[in-house]
């Protein structure tokens, strides 16, 4: 018997948001400068783990668009989110390697992309169920830039991110 | 304590109902009766519906044509959403049951699919029959074949979750006259469009010398003419759904073809992905930078690497003691016995077990 996509990308889905949370709830224990020593070391573990079942749930969830094509507004801001929310990720990671301090900001940045996929979910399930607490949120409004602009954004975030990325191995 | 916890706990479990409910139903699909059981909950846990089913079939049906059924469910008490699944089988075991196992292809589900599990919202009550038209595609082969109209359901209560099956519908299907003025077998029609645009179908034929097309219009049934096979529908401006069929005219006998349902909706929402994937691979890339170019302060950096403290003490110590008695020991191991060793340890065991030795010497443990 088949597995369907749909299926994976409800797995998949399950991991990124269990482990995107307990990191959102260590990163904010991180801000408040309470609870356990463990509490950094949960966050970042809960985000790496969190961010490699990332891809997974994106790939199976275009794979399980029934039409095969993004062909609502929601999905396009939901790829548009965990692609941002993975970034966040990735960069408070790369960070921590690097010797960063998990300070109030480090762990803001860190909840904000916890936040972020928080919402693709919620989004997720406004799709499948129709019906969501994301009320406030305007998900039916996509803004996509020209690719000439996107590319740009990515030269400019390749710049940045060699930049700082010799910066900090010259420290 | 623990075995009043354990009853408690088994209690509970079997306090639970065992229907496992989609209200909300989960979409139309080529199901087979068992997967049609998710929409309510599985065939095998769950009520017998009281639902009067009925499949009705054309006079005629020749085999690899199109076919218009009807099918009625009747005097059925469902949940407050009035939702009822419908599934097109052509067994009741719940396997191998999907009507292309025997060849039938559907054209046009009820709801303008291709599936053979429908959701339906109707008016469903025990008074009320609520009639559905499916266009199939008949097996190649001729011979007697046999359908089934499954239904799943709620109850008023919501409480259990109903299926129920029909008895056997068998069909007779026909070998083709070699004559016969039909629509030709690889042929299909289209069933959605959007709204707003005319809709141009090519008919493609066999055995046929003229072809009229008739639509219908509210109570009305309109001709439109048939021009080097192809006829237009007008655009429509709402979303809803027109009826047409073709008449077929030739040597042989004159020909009806079952009515086609076009659906037209609104379109659908469209984007670039292309686009759409490189700005996701921007903001990704964006955020990673955004992130790290935030460099950590001096103080802020715990360099694992960095052993300058470490080094400069060794240096200072090495120049505060230039002659170390080669008997030093570390601050963290007792003095040596008198006596010496005990048996058999060496000076690192000492080192590390020393003190532990001494003080189960002092408590008489040894």
């Amino acid at each position: 018997m088949m597995i369907s996509a749909g299926t994976f990308h409800v797995i998949f889905t399950e991991l990124t948001i269990g482990m995107f949370a307990l990191s959102g709830v260590a990163f904010l224990l991180c801000a408040l400068q309470k609870g356990p020593e463990s509490r950094e070391a949960v966050a970042h573990w809960a985000l790496l783990g969190g961010l490699i079942a990332t891809p997974f749930a994106i790939i199976s969830g275009v794979n399980a668009i029934p039409s095969g094509g993004i062909d609502n507004p929601l999905l396009a801001n939901k790829l548009l989110l965990s692609m941002a929310s993975s970034g966040l990720a990735i960069g408070v990671l790369i960070r921590r390697k690097f010797g960063g301090n998990v300070d109030f900001r480090h762990a803001g940045i860190g909840m904000v992309s916890v936040g972020l996929m928080l919402t693709t979910a919620g989004m997720g399930g406004e799709y499948s169920r129709g019906e969501t607490l994301l009320f406030l949120i305007p998900k039916d409004t996509v803004m996509i830039f020209p690719i000439w602009a996107s590319a740009l954004l990515i030269v400019i975030a390749m710049v940045i991110i060699g930049k700082s990325t010799i910066e900090h191995r010259t420290r | 304590m623990r075995l009043k916890l354990a009853a408690v706990l088994v209690l509970l479990v079997l306090s639970a109902t065992i229907s496992a409910a989609n209200p909300g139903g989960k979409g139309d699909d080529v199901r087979s009766r068992d997967c049609a059981g998710s929409f309510h909950a599985s065939s095998s846990s769950n009520g017998i519906s009281q639902a009067i089913l009925n499949i009705e079939y054309p006079d005629e049906v020749y085999a690899g044509l199109l076919l218009e059924i009807h099918t009625s469910v009747e005097s059925v008490e469902v949940s407050s959403n009035k939702m009822v699944g419908m599934a097109l089988l052509v067994n009741s075991e719940g396997a191998k049951d999907l009507p292309a196992n025997d060849g039938w292809e559907v054209i046009t589900d009820p709801n303008g699919g291709t599936n053979n599990y429908v959701e339906i919202s109707d008016s469903f009550s025990s008074q009320n029959i609520v009639n559905r038209t499916w266009t199939l595609r008949a097996p190649s082969n001729p011979g007697t074949y046999d359908l089934y109209l499954a239904v799943q359901h709620g109850s008023p209560d919501g409480g259990v979750a109903m299926t129920g099956i029909s008895l056997a519908n068998p069909v007779s299907v026909s070998e083709v006259p070699e004559n016969l003025p039909r629509l030709s077998a690889d042929w299909e029609p289209v069933n959605v469009r959007e709204i707003g645009s005319k809709t141009v179908i090519t008919l493609e034929t066999e055995n046929t010398e003229s072809a009229t097309v008739e639509l219908k219009n509210g109570g009305d049934v309109i001709t439109i003419p048939v021009i080097d096979n192809e006829f237009t529908i007008p655009a429509a401006v709402n979303a809803g759904v027109v009826e047409w069929r073709v008449i077929l005219e030739g040597e042989g006998p004159t020909q009806n073809s079952p009515w086609f349902r076009l659906t037209a909706q609104e379109p659908g929402w469209e984007v670039d992905e292309f686009a759409l994937y490189i700005q996701g691979i921007a903001l990704l890339l964006l955020g990673v930078g955004a992130v790290i170019l935030r460099r950590p302060k001096g103080g802020d950096i715990e360099n694992k690497y960095d052993n300058t403290d470490v080094v400069t003490n060794q240096f200072e110590q090495t120049l505060a003691e230039p002659e170390p008695t080669p008997e030093l020991q570390t601050s963290s191991s007792p003095p040596v016995p008198a006596e010496g060793l005990p048996a058999g340890w060496t000076m690192e065991q000492w080192e590390y077990y020393g003190q532990e030795h001494l003080d189960k010497l002092a408590a008489g443990e040894l």
